[in-house]
């Protein structure tokens, strides 16, 4: 079922590719249709998944044989953590396949690509295999290269290109050391549950922390956390609106749920050793995301380094959550499953938010945020989404970010308590920024240039209100997301 | 029944109300009337019935409402105020936005209810932080002006500086005690217990406009005068005096926490007393008499009397509420709040009866709910020492100077004939808002009566503090005082706080400023600061490594084509030579072989040309198929 869920959207990019005379709106409906059909084979996953303690850490798991002599298989499994990504990825990749073309050149290649982007996504996040995890991980920066590249406006190439080549920089530390994690266990195999199991670094002080060292800085480019984080504001700020939703939405949560699969899973003893510096970096891009946001005066800049702050706070949650072996079970496992809330969360908060930052782009060419005021006279529909996406981002209750935000602190207090103050700090400063977009945006003067600005239409008010009714019914009654993320992170916190 | 539907209704009924677009003022008063009306009744029947709830997030995390006595108080207070705020607003505000300003208003009352029935920190931080949200669309209601949002933003960001504070509470309550119930508190020792202590003291410090936050209740003049009604009198403001009331019992374990507050509240009382006598700004004089009364509930608290404390956050609301609306009624007929521009008293003879009924409250002469509240506040600071009983009988003096200015110079009786001045009278509809307000403070005299204060003490769990004939008679004298300063001030200084040293201090002696050049501009230039330096100097080492990267590759690529392409031309001229001579010796060995081996390595030699085709992803598969090389060489020799 996994795999199939995996292969129907690389079958419909096929498709795109073979079936030549296909019109726009027959691409466009063909791609929904294959990510559509993805996302439900997701939600038969789900209805069958068993949350109950005793339950197998990872379900719905099959397995192929590939290179048995390396222990590489094709295995693909799910646990509550990495289910709930891919069904919010699903979700995020039906709503930006929706959400209609802003530059509506070669429709056929553009739909294609997201098809295949979403493949890989959702391969990554159900591999079992580390192999096939890695393969998926740099496929994805492929894909993603040529849509920013292609589609994308102003100098886009360049930042595509300096995309491309810093995480794949990053992804070659990832690759270093997974070949030295593997290499440590005997016989070799790349089994994802067999590594967790054997916990092969343990009591290797130089190699492991080598190791270790190698996957975060791979995942930190990828998260992204301060310094190696500036490869993400031109990749937005050129990129279209819907593949800015995915880029923030999905790709980021490769670098952070790889940190937990990998690293926090596979080298518990390592993980716990260097938690505090993490923490610490966590802190920095927590501050230093806020606060270079709250100074820029581009739209797309400013969601982009709030992209930033949040992942430190996800980063910042898993840090606790692993730096001790035994002990505080239930703030760190709190912590974890804040983290992985976080995710889910900001995948569709900023999704949204970059959703409407394209409509700003493909109605007005600019994202000047200086260059608007008012619209909320001529754009109520676009005033009520963005406001919402807004208060859900800077953590309001009652919405999405909340709910994760605040299990992230608690948790993060009982292990790191001054790391977890200073960070309250973030969440005034992230108020105070998005109030300020709101205020320059929709409010006061409408300027001359801006009296015809559309409001949105039907198209895009039924995707982001899909996104924001998702955002409202986690912070109302989120049980059901954190029942499902919680029988992962107390098995991964129960070791 | 659960007690969620007492915040939800209004919750959900408000939201949709603001979504529904704008009505006509009969059909809003009366949705709001209806809304309202039956938030009242939950709430009486939730406090007769001691209706509870939870909410299952997940196992650690359990949301829970309750009743105690003081709570069940202010869950009564609070729709009751806003039903007659809200009524009001629906009949007096602009038409335009209307729809949306009575949804939010009663959605603000919803989350207000969410801070009252709350049982456990997380509840509270939900509706703590939800008013704050409804704050800022409230205040930055009328938008079109971009004064108003930035108000808005002032208010809820100022405000969210003291929500850290309840954060920090949180985080510490379930660090010592794996769970966010109220009833853990209690338990707390050492840093952990101060934390959460004073954490809630800072939160609701900030809330209730105590200094050094006062400034944001300025601030929040830039929404509707009905606005400003509701959220000093039922919600935002009165959560910060609730919440140390309803938790004081557990709060007070902590070393030093009554004295804090008293000091923060008896501050805040007579700076905020002065700031009012200054005040020339008719809904800035009453701000900052909330922050000063707000600052007498926090002195209560502090003594020992969270019971009196609660009781005065409900007589104010009375006496606030009309004040504020019968205000926006003056600002709107001369069409500014400048307190020397007004003496509407001719023009508006009965809204002029009705704001003295609430005025005589406020100045908290005797015989008035406010005077008795008050009072009672001056007894249960006397327990604590007769100096502190002292200082508030001089904030009491200050409260009955501004509410005498106030009443005087707005709706007293100018001198001059002022026939030909065009003032729009108010309709009878919002007349009747404030009329039921003042039919509330008129009923709360009762407690004059002490069966009935013996009574009200009772419900609310607490008794009342026992005092002395001399110091109530020292406090009488404090208030004859202030209300012959008040009068003198306006017989000979009308214009006080218009102009000159008394304006720059009226504005709380200057804080706001120091705020804005201590807080504010260096924050915006440290954004600015660490914008540029993330372009230019972070950025910096990756694109170092870019341009080094760049030149390397030039320098390899030029070695490239003359190493690796000769090698390939001569690969290639290597299979042409093979195939050449296989050709010649060919028929000698044999016909197939040299053939195919020919062809074989011409079309190496292609390939390896087409290597050079500068497409990444050949170069990609090219990286992965040396992946797999080194992983093959190095698990054979492992």
């Amino acid at each position: 079922m996994l795999t199939l869920a995996i292969l129907t959207p690389m079958l419909g990019a096929l498709a795109l590719i073979i079936l030549p005379s296909l019109s726009q709106s027959n691409a466009r409906i063909l791609a929904i249709g294959a990510s559509g059909l993805s996302f439900l084979m997701l939600l038969i996953v789900w209805a069958r998944f068993d949350t109950s303690v005793d339950a197998p850490a990872f379900q719905a798991f099959a397995e192929a044989a590939w290179i048995p002599s390396l222990g590489v298989a094709w295995r693909v499994g799910v646990d509550g953590m990495s289910l709930a990504l891919s069904l919010m990825s699903g979700v995020l990749f039906i709503a930006c396949i929706s959400w209609p073309m802003e530059n509506p050149t070669r429709p056929r290649a553009y739909y294609a690509w997201f098809l295949f982007l979403e493949s890989v996504s959702l391969g990554l996040f159900l591999a079992l295999d580390l192999l096939i995890f890695y393969v998926f991980f740099d496929l994805s920066l492929v894909g993603m290269f040529f849509l920013i590249g292609r589609w994308g406006h102003g100098d886009a190439e360049r930042a595509a290109l300096k995309f491309f080549i810093y995480t794949l920089a990053g992804s070659l530390a990832i690759l270093l050391a997974i070949i030295g994690l593997v290499l440590s266990v005997d016989p070799i195999t790349f089994d994802m549950r067999a590594l967790i199991a054997a916990q092969p670094l343990a009591g290797m002080d130089l190699r492991g922390g080598l190791i270790l060292l190698g996957f975060l800085v791979g995942f930190a480019v990828k998260a992204p956390l301060f310094p190696v984080h500036t490869w993400l504001p031109p990749a937005h700020v050129m990129a279209p609106g819907p593949v800015s939703a995915i880029l923030a939405g999905v790709l980021l949560k490769m670098g952070t749920y790889g940190i937990v699969r990998i690293p926090f899973q596979m080298m518990r003893e390592t993980f716990a050793d260097y938690a505090l510096p993490l923490a610490i970096v966590a802190l920095a891009s927590i501050l230093w995301g806020a606060i270079v946001a709250l100074g820029q005066t581009n739209l797309k800049r400013r969601i982009a380094y709030t992209s930033v702050n949040h992942m430190g706070y996800t980063v910042m949650g898993i840090a606790a959550a692993g730096a001790l072996l035994t002990g505080a079970e239930g703030a760190r496992e709190m912590a974890l499953t804040g983290a992985v809330v976080e995710m889910v969360a900001h995948g569709l908060i900023t999704g949204a938010l970059f959703l409407i930052a394209g409509g700003f782009w493909a109605r007005s060419e600019t994202y000047d945020i200086n260059a608007f005021g008012g619209l909320a006279n001529v754009a109520p529909r676009l005033t009520v989404a963005a406001v919402i996406a807004a208060f859900a981002s800077l953590g309001l209750p009652g919405l999405a970010g909340f709910v994760a935000e605040v299990q992230i602190f608690v948790g993060t207090f009982a292990v790191f308590p001054w790391i977890a103050a200073i960070g309250l700090l973030g969440i005034l400063i992230t108020a105070a920024l998005f109030l300020r977009l709101l205020q320059q945006l929709f409010f006061g003067d409408l300027p001359k240039a801006r009296e015809g600005f559309p409001d949105v239409s039907l198209a895009e008010g039924t995707v982001l209100g899909a996104l924001l009714a998702l955002v409202v019914l986690i912070g109302i009654y989120p049980r059901w997301l954190l029942d499902l993320i919680g029988s992962a992170t107390s098995a991964i916190i129960g070791g | 029944m659960t007690l969620w539907l007492l915040p939800l209704l209004p919750f959900i009924a408000g939201a949709t109300i603001a979504t529904m677009g704008d009505r006509s003022r009969a059909w809003l008063g009366t949705l709001a009337i209806a809304v309202l009306g039956a938030t009242l009744t939950l709430a009486l029947l939730a406090a007769a019935q001691g209706w509870t709830a939870t909410l299952i997030w997940s196992d650690t995390i359990r949301l829970s409402a309750e009743f105690m006595p003081i709570s069940a108080a202010v869950a009564v207070m609070v729709p009751a105020v806003a039903l007659a705020v809200t009524f009001h607003a629906t009949q007096h505000e602009e038409t335009r936005g209307l729809g949306r300003l009575t949804g939010l208003m009663i959605l603000f009352t919803g989350a207000m209810e969410l801070v009252v029935v709350a049982n456990d920190l997380l509840t509270l931080l939900i509706g703590w932080e939800l008013i704050g949200a409804c704050s800022w669309a409230l205040i930055s209601h009328k938008w079109r002006e971009i004064e108003n949002p930035h108000s808005g933003l002032y208010a809820f960001v100022m405000t969210r500086f003291g929500d850290l504070g309840l954060f920090a509470a949180v985080m510490a309550l379930f660090a010592a005690t794996g769970s966010f119930d109220y009833a853990g508190i209690a338990t707390l020792q050492g840093p952990l217990q101060w934390i959460v202590a004073y954490g809630i003291l800072l939160s609701a410090a900030s809330k209730a406009g105590q200094v050094p936050f006062a400034p944001w209740l300025f601030r929040a003049m830039a929404g509707p005068s009905s606005v400003s009604a509701l959220l000093h009198a039922a919600t935002l403001v009165g959560a910060g005096a609730y919440i140390l009331a309803r938790l004081q019992p557990s709060l007070t374990l902590a070393p030093g926490f009554g004295t804090t507050a008293i000091a923060v509240g008896l501050t805040t009382a007579l700076v905020g007393g002065v700031v009012g006598v200054l005040q020339n700004h008719t809904k800035r004089l009453l701000a900052a008499s909330t922050s000063a009364q707000l600052g007498f509930m926090f002195v209560a608290v502090g003594a020992g009397y969270p019971g009196i404390a609660a009781l005065h956050l409900i007589v104010h609301a009375t006496f606030k509420a009309p004040l504020f609306l019968s205000a926006g009624l003056a600002g709107s007929a001369i069409g500014s709040y400048r307190l020397d521009q007004m003496r509407l008293g001719r023009a508006m003879p009965f809204i002029a009866g009705l704001a003295a009924l609430a005025t005589v409250g406020l100045a908290g002469l005797p015989v008035t709910g406010g005077g008795w509240s008050k009072e009672e506040i001056v007894k249960a600071a006397e327990h604590a020492g007769f100096w502190l009983a002292l200082a508030v009988m001089i904030g009491g003096g200050l409260s009955a100077a501004y509410a005498t200015r106030f009443q005087l110079l707005a709706f007293g009786r100018s001198d001059e004939n002022d026939c030909d001045r065009e003032v729009s009278v108010p309709s009878w509809p919002e007349t009747l808002g404030i009329a039921i307000l003042a039919v509330m403070t008129l009923a709360l005299t009762m407690l004059w009566f002490s069966p009935v204060a013996d009574a009200a003490a009772a419900t609310l769990g607490s008794s009342l503090p026992k005092g002395t004939a001399l110091a109530f008679s020292l406090s009488l004298a404090f208030v004859a005082t202030g209300v012959a300063g008040g009068v003198y001030l306006v017989r000979h200084y009308p214009a006080l706080g218009a102009l000159g040293a008394a304006a720059a201090a009226s504005d709380w002696l200057g804080l706001p400023t120091l705020i804005t050049v201590a807080v504010v501009r260096p924050v915006d230039a440290l954004a600015r600061a660490a914008a540029w330096a993330d372009d230019h100097i972070i950025d910096a080492g990756p694109r170092g490594v870019a341009t080094l990267g760049r030149r390397g590759s030039t320098l390899i690529a030029a070695a490239d084509n003359q190493v690796v392409d000769q090698g390939i031309r001569w690969t290639a001229v290597f299979g042409d030579w093979l195939a050449r001579v296989s050709d010649r010796f060919g028929e000698a060995v044999s016909d197939g072989i040299p053939e195919g081996t020919a062809r074989l390595t011409g079309m190496i030699g292609h390939d390896l040309r087409r290597l050079q085709t500068g497409f990444s992803h050949h170069y990609y598969a090219y990286i992965i198929g040396g992946v797999f090389v080194v992983v093959a060489i190095l698990a054979a020799g492992a």
